[in-house]
């Protein structure tokens, strides 16, 4: 059964990783098999917990237990975009804060209340962030103990995406242009934590994650790794990593998208077998930039349940497909084997009757 | 993708069929065809819905010149493509399945057919078998009835025969020695008319068999009188009274010519002479009784007025 292992996709997307529970929770009651992770992102970081579990239910209990304590309310005075709080409690350090503050002002200072308001909520982040009010929350306990790289050693296999970065400003720029459909930014790379060292692996998980500009590139065998999610921006080559899985020798592969309409194409992939689980509602709740960070908290349970709406829906469809072909199989089978006795009873019959008629 | 819950429903589904081992290899995983054909539909439709949303004359700008409209178009597209060339697929297996289904209800029909044929054979044998036993049945009972009926009579004649053959070897052995001739051969003649002899008589009335008993019976007392009268011949011819006349003697019953009388009381000198005669003993004899009797006509008158009466 060697050929027939899943593997799992879990694309980037920010707080909208929150949809990923949703999709566990389902798969895990569909009962369906995971064999390995690949993850760009919040897709790596999630898909860290999960193989890092003992088995797949506990993994999606744990990351469950810790997307809800993030939507619960921040024990901090201001409102931080979960999101950010999600990557810094995991480890990262957020990256020229004044620098970002001094940004903010400016535009205040120009435009004064029609700036939105989550980026006049950005200059109480940076405050409170200073004051290192996140170094001791439960958050930060959970994640200590559910992000746990010895326990990677063992689990299921775990690829994330990472963007071998040429500096943060020329990053965004590659990203940019990739948008607007001029050139790609190079691809990106595909790491296997089990392979690296140790003291490697919080690093790579990391830099998979690592927003550029927001947060300092990870080194990784000396090499500065940025978010996963930027490169082959235009086809989500790195935000939905399905090339390690693919090259690991993997043919079905459960792929799960965190955007409205991701082009990211099934049709590129045409050795694999591939189930994706689309949004099948709009999953943008505050446009780009706030749904990326999470600034409203409770937005996260709506996608965990849309999450696990969506995969019901996606998964079922195919299972009842599957199934409805399985039974015309079996149905075949069965007309095939109950037809075997007749070519004995057909000669039994016809013996009998021509018995009876002699006698007659 | 492997989903064993599913497969616990389907073999809570299948569980009696035997083929538990298909289960096995082939439910669970899912075909590459089947799969795109069913998620494409998922896939289309997000496409579909961003590309609804995405109308405004500025988004309609930036996805053309991004480029991305004509990617999700594509996209469409080919998921369209492949849901069509998967329904083609799956058409085609359906098609033979069901050809072969069509194929497995023909055979069916036809061993039905063949069961009807052979069920009407059995009937239309069993009908038959029914009537011919019915037949057989009623020739049964109509010749037990018939060899009931032949198994009575001879055991009546035979009982006949029997009284007739004990009354006269009574006669024989002298028991109605204490009688006169005529009288003796009276008395044997009531014992057998009041016997099975005188039930077949009457049963068998006008038959041959009838006929004859009587005409043996005549015989028998012609004969039985010709020895106890000691005579020579049968139509040798004596006076009445030496036929009717009491014997003497220490065997003699007193009470004899009452006891005859009383037998023959119903004895109407004009219709039984004979009888009256034999029996009342009258100083006057009828005037149709002879006055001489041989053996031969009293034996006949007897018979004659005893067995005919009634």
């Amino acid at each position: 059964m060697e050929d027939f292992r899943v593997g799992l996709v879990l694309s980037g997307g920010g707080a909208k990783g929150a949809y990923h529970v949703g999709i566990l929770k389902a798969l895990c009651e569909l009962g369906a098999r995971v064999d390995a992770i690949a993850g760009a992102s919040i897709g790596a970081l999630n898909g860290a917990i999960l193989a890092s579990a003992p088995t797949l239910e506990e993994g999606v209990d744990r990351i469950e237990e810790l997307w809800e304590i993030l939507a619960e309310s921040s024990p901090l005075s201001f409102k931080m975009p979960n999101y950010l709080e999600f990557l810094m409690v995991a480890g990262l350090h957020l990256n020229g804060l004044n620098y970002i503050n001094g940004l903010i002002l400016s535009a205040q200072a120009v435009y004064g209340s029609k700036l939105p308001e989550w980026l006049l909520q950005w200059l109480k982040v940076s405050e409170g962030l200073s004051s290192g009010l996140l170094s001791d929350t439960p958050l930060k306990r959970l994640m200590d103990r559910y992000l746990d790289v010895d326990a990677l050693g063992s689990g299921l296999p775990l690829y994330v995406s990472v963007f071998r970065s040429r500096g943060a400003l020329l990053d965004l720029l590659s990203c940019l242009i990739g948008e607007l459909g001029f050139m790609d930014p190079p691809d990106s790379e595909f790491l296997h934590i089990q392979l690296l060292p140790q003291h490697e692996r919080r690093d790579a998980l990391l830099a998979s994650a690592a927003i550029p500009l927001l947060f300092s590139p990870k080194f990784v065998n000396n090499t500065p790794y940025t978010d996963g999610g930027q490169g082959g921006w235009s086809k989500m080559q790195g935000n939905t990593p399905i090339t390690p899985l693919l090259r690991a020798g993997y043919k079905t592969i459960i792929v799960t998208h965190l955007s409205d309409g991701s082009l990211w194409s099934r049709q590129d992939f045409p050795e694999a077998t591939v189930l994706e689980i689309r949004p099948q509602t709009l999953i943008s709740r505050h446009g780009v930039t706030p749904d990326l960070l999470g600034f409203d908290a409770k937005k996260i349970p709506s996608w965990i349940q849309q999450g696990y709406d969506d995969t019901m829906h996606c998964v079922g469809r195919v299972m009842k497909a599957s199934a409805a072909r399985c039974e015309l199989r079996v149905s075949e089978g069965a007309v095939a084997k109950s037809q075997q006795p007749f070519g004995r009873l057909d000669q039994e019959l016809d013996s009998a009757m021509k018995r009876l008629m002699k006698t007659k | 993708m492997v989903l064993v819950h599913k497969k616990k429903i389907m073999e809570h589904q299948f569980e009696n069929s035997s083929n538990t081992e298909i289960f096995d290899v082939l439910a669970f995983i899912p075909e590459k065809f089947v799969v795109d054909f069913a998620n494409g539909i998922d896939v289309v439709r997000d496409h579909v819905r961003v590309q609804k949303n995405r109308t405004g004359y500025f988004s309609r700008l930036y996805d053309g010149f991004s480029g991305q409209a004509a990617s999700r178009q594509s996209e469409i597209n080919a998921s369209l493509a492949d849901g069509v060339e998967g329904a083609l697929t799956w058409l085609t297996e359906l098609t033979n399945s069901l050809a072969k289904s069509n194929f497995a209800l023909a055979k069916v029909n036809e061993r039905v057919a063949l069961i009807y044929s052979a069920v009407t054979s059995l009937a239309d044998y069993s009908t038959d078998t029914r009537n011919r036993l019915a037949d057989l049945s009623t020739s049964l009972n109509a010749r037990v009835d018939q060899l009931s009926s032949e198994i009575e009579r001879v055991a009546f004649e035979q009982r006949a025969e029997r009284q007739l053959d004990y009354v006269f070897n009574k006669w024989a052995a002298g028991r109605f020695d204490t009688f006169s001739y005529a009288g003796r051969g009276y008395s044997a003649l009531e014992e057998l008319r009041w016997g099975v002899f005188g039930d077949f008589c009457r049963d068998r009335n006008g038959t041959r068999v009838c006929s004859e008993f009587l005409d043996d019976l005549t015989n028998r007392v012609i004969r039985q009188l010709v020895i106890d009268k000691r005579v020579n011949q049968a139509v040798l011819r004596a006076p009445v009274d030496e036929w009717i006349d009491l014997p003497s003697g220490i065997n003699c019953i007193p009470d004899a010519t009452e006891a005859l009388a009383y037998i023959g009381d119903w004895s109407e000198p004009e219709q039984f002479p004979f009888v009256f005669t034999v029996s009342q003993q009258p100083h006057a004899l009828p005037l149709a009784v002879p006055r001489l009797w041989s053996a031969e006509r009293l034996a006949e008158a007897l018979v004659s007025e005893v067995f005919e009466r009634e």
